[in-house]
């Protein structure tokens, strides 16, 4: 019995630990896991014609011949979309229908004056076409559908008169018909619902495909274009098709939010209405409208961003990263290795070497904004203004900053590598009259090479992904490339934080804010495993075979 | 002490034996030349290598420098017992106890998941895995570890902090539980590799004295290996709250930023604010030389003092397994 118990409890104690390796494991696949997958979405994805107009436009990629036909293919497409818009909007937005009547009348006093009639007829015309003014505005504005039917029947009678023929004034007359088609089917009680309706179908429209016919071309890039992918395609579709509507389920209960398609029959926005086919036109030719591709944006690793990040790659995000990493490392290799290597060759253990292992340590041990902090202290205040360089953050400041921090990872790993260098190489080398610098350089350090090349992989990695310490130091957000040492640096891992807290528009492409953080692993995660492929290479030759 | 390694081919003499034509011996003038050289060499070294100490040294001072003028300032027991931090008004109050204490919450949280998870981890990489899964292990671990912060917290903000207010109902997803879980995972390869490190160390000789008496594995592991390894064990717990401590990315974006202690203090989903996230958040907007600027200086002191007495503390405790492997 004692015995069952001790063996139970030694069976938990293996499959707890086994678990433990396991959840580990599993933190990495669910942390790796979204971002990786949400990230790829900015690379791999099916593109619209959009996204080939604004590529063509903003970067200059692709041919311009095939978007052109696509562009003419696609509005063919469109056009029955935007005519029922047009022909309900007359209906519903009677400013418009207002404006048009008084510029008829006003043209009209115009066009008589220049024709020459005597006064007489000119009075009595414009007096007739007045009324006819009159009787529209009336009509326009009232929400009463006899009164509307009636003056325009009245308005109708006047159109076989001689006086009009040859005249501006004949446009009154489709004006008034076809307002009086289209008012047909609507309830004009609930107009002012219907024009904030029209305003969210046109939204939906102008998220779809981009400004409406006939409107000026918005200053920000990321207006200029509808979908340019199908998934937000998808999502603007959506948009299009369904309202939030209050609706009583049950009866004598309190209302309910829910989503009401706008063109079902019973409780849609547009039921009944001449937009009323819209919807499911859109609905079932979306492809002929977008024409979706399945599209590789390889590009995105190359291209600049544009309006924030709504468009465009991280192209100038890499290369600052590089940059950056490059220069920290070119202060901090040297250091490195040499002091590694005085480390393990010549110092002995003493008090010195002590001290300076500890402060080695302490170094690796300092919290990374703190590193934040120094860099600013010294390199942007103190140091820069005494050597006559501009005082203020730059990527020589967190480059510098960066190669302190990675200083330490740098000596550990050249230590090691060193270190395990068999004595027996340095042996036969000191055997045939060498001395100790040239064993060290001729023997020692290309054996120990692979091994500190990993050390300086690993590093780099540390270096890219690092942000607390350049935070104050030389990262900016946005801005052109570096020129000098002395401008701000765009860094991979610096636009991930702020394009995961600050940046508003890039909130609306999730999939660009998990392509940049989605770049950073990858470029971190290659080094390292560059590093371990390097590191198992090298053991497997120590090892002898 | 003899090469081991046998020449398998024979060396062509006629063709070497041209560089072999000065005397074997050195006159004193060449010998002397050695003899500098070598010193020169040996101190050029050394001045290089103590870079590090004066990069240390140049930290401290610079830090302790701008945090100086807030220091003669402002009393210190202000600073360090008021939970006030109210650095932009009027007159300025500079509490920083509930930004230490929110540094502590997450620390502290995240040890209590990642200590017991990292030792039985590092006890199943040591004792129990075959050969095999160590080998595809390490690497894991090793990713875990190289994963940059930004990354573990924008996970956090933009993954976590949803789930958690969708599945868990708080009120918000960026909270003392969201950083400490990540500070967690991020804390786990330190205290995997350094415990397992000393869990090696301990030789075969305890261990299978320790099965010759009977024992089971898990009686083994928790009785003998783990009591004779403590000190490894020690350091590993106190490496691993040093990088959870010092950690700013994932605390800024994943614990809320709010100024406040807890109430009722085991609530870990409310939010927090830590010495780190402060330091970070108020910089960019803090003129240089106003006395908010030197507040922040001083935390960074304080977070300095902190993270060079754990690391003194460790290399004791880690000076202590070597002194056990060397045994």
């Amino acid at each position: 019995m004692k015995i069952g118990y001790r063996q139970a409890f030694d069976k938990t104690f293996t499959i707890t630990a086994g678990l433990s390796v396991f959840l580990m494991v599993m933190a990495l696949v669910i942390i790796l896991g979204p971002m990786l997958s949400r990230g790829s979405k900015a690379v791999f994805f099916r593109g619209t014609v959009e996204f080939r107009k604004m590529q063509l436009a903003i970067f200059n990629h692709g041919s311009s011949d095939q978007v052109q036909a696509e562009t003419a293919r696609v509005e063919k497409a469109r056009e029955p979309v935007y005519e029922l818009l047009e022909n309900f909007q007359i209906g519903i937005d009677v400013e418009l229908l207002t404006d048009k009547t008084r510029e008829i009348y006003r043209e009209l006093g115009q066009q008589l004056r220049q024709m020459d009639v005597d006064r007489e007829t000119y009075a009595a015309i414009r007096a007739k076409a007045k009324d006819i003014r009159d009787t529209l505005s009336d009509i326009l504005e009232s929400t009463d559908k006899d009164y509307v039917n009636q003056g325009i029947e009245v308005i109708l009678k006047l159109s076989d008169d001689p006086d009009f023929k040859n005249t501006v004034a004949e446009q009154f007359f489709p004006l008034a018909r076809m307002y009086g088609e289209n008012v047909k089917n609507i309830d004009l009680t609930q107009r002012d619902q219907y024009i904030a309706a029209l305003e969210e179908v046109k939204d939906a429209l102008r998220k779809l495909f981009g400004p409406l016919p006939g409107e000026s071309t918005p200053p920000m890039p990321k207006d200029r274009y509808g979908a340019t992918r199908w998934d937000t395609a998808q999502q603007s579709l959506h948009q299009l098709l369904w309202a939030q509507a209050w609706v009583e389920t049950k009866p004598g209960e309190s209302l309910e939010k829910i989503s009401v398609r706008r063109d079902d029959p019973q409780k849609g926005q547009f039921a009944g209405t001449s937009l009323e086919p819209l919807f499911s036109l859109v609905e079932n030719n979306l492809d002929d409208m977008l024409q979706p591709e399945f599209t590789i944006y390889w590009r995105y690793f190359l291209d600049d961003w544009v309006n924030s990040h709504y468009f465009g790659g991280v192209g100038s995000e890499i290369i600052g990263t590089l940059l950056l990493t490059l220069l920290s490392m070119m202060f901090a290799v040297p250091l490195g290795v040499i002091s590694a290597a005085y480390l393990v060759e010549c110092a002995d253990e003493n008090m010195v070497v002590k001290i300076i292992r500890t402060c080695v340590n302490t170094l690796a041990g300092v919290p990374s904004i703190v590193f934040g902090l120094f860099g600013l202290a010294f390199f942007v205040l103190f140091l820069f203004p005494r050597l006559n360089m501009p005082s203020k953050p730059c990527i020589l400041s967190a480059a510098l900053t960066l190669s302190i921090l990675v200083l330490p990872v740098i000596i550990r790993a050249s230590e090691e590598a060193i270190k395990s260098v068999p004595q027996t190489y340095k042996e036969a080398s000191l055997s045939l009259g060498a001395g100790r610098f040239r064993t060290f350089v001729t023997v020692t350090l290309p054996a120990a090479l692979p091994g500190i090349l990993t050390g300086i992989i690993l590093s780099l990695g540390r270096a890219a992904g690092e942000t607390a310490p350049i935070l104050f130091t030389g990262a900016v957000a946005m801005g052109p490339q570096p020129k000098s040492l002395f401008d701000g640096v765009k860094t991979l891992s610096y636009s991930s934080l702020d394009i995961a807290t600050g940046d508003r528009l890039a909130m609306m492409a999730p999939h660009k804010q998990y392509g940049v953080i989605m770049t950073l692993i990858i470029l971190v995660l290659c080094l390292n495993i560059l590093a371990i492929i390097i590191r198992w290479r090298v053991a497997k030759k120590l090892r002898g075979y | 002490m003899e090469s081991s390694g046998t020449p398998n081919h024979m060396i062509d003499l006629s063709s070497s034996a041209a560089e072999f034509n000065r005397p074997l011996l050195l006159t004193p003038g060449e010998d002397l030349k050695g003899y500098i050289l070598g010193h020169v060499g040996r101190w050029s070294l050394f001045t290089i290598t103590s870079a590090s100490v004066l990069a240390v040294l140049l930290i401290f001072i610079f830090v302790i420098r701008e945090a100086l003028p807030f220091l003669t300032q402002f009393s210190l027991t202000e600073f360090l017992t008021s939970t006030r931090w109210y650095p932009e008004g009027t007159p300025h109050e500079f509490g920083a106890l509930a930004l230490i204490s929110g540094s502590l919450y997450v620390t502290l949280g995240a040890l209590i998941l990642a200590v017991p998870l990292g030792l039985s981890a590092a006890v199943f990489l040591s004792d129990i895995a075959p050969f095999k899964v160590q080998q595809i292990c390490k690497p894991i671990i090793e990713i875990l570890a190289a994963i940059p912060s930004v990354a573990y917290g924008f996970f956090a903000i933009l993954v976590l902090a949803p789930w958690m207010q969708k599945n868990l109902h708080f009120s918000t997803g960026a909270n003392t539980l969201n950083a400490a879980v990540i500070l967690a995972i991020m804390a786990l390869p330190t205290i995997i590799s350094v415990a397992e490190d000393s869990l090696s160390a301990i030789g075969r000789d305890i261990r299978e004295a320790s099965y010759g008496l009977g024992a089971t594995r898990a009686e083994t592991m928790l009785k003998v290996v783990i009591p004779e390894a403590h000190s490894g064990i020690i350091a590993a717990v106190i490496l691993g709250m040093m990088r959870a401590i010092g950690e700013t990315m994932v605390v800024w974006m994943a614990s809320g930023n709010a100024t406040q202690i807890p109430s009722p203090w085991w609530d870990l989903s409310q939010s927090v604010r830590t010495m780190t996230a402060t330091i970070a958040g108020d910089m960019g907007e803090t003129p240089k030389g106003s006395d908010h600027y030197h507040a922040l200086y001083a935390i960074g002191f304080l977070l300095l003092i902190f993270t060079f007495s754990l690391n003194l503390v460790s290399e004791y405790f880690l000076s202590r397994v070597r002194k056990a492997k060397g045994r």
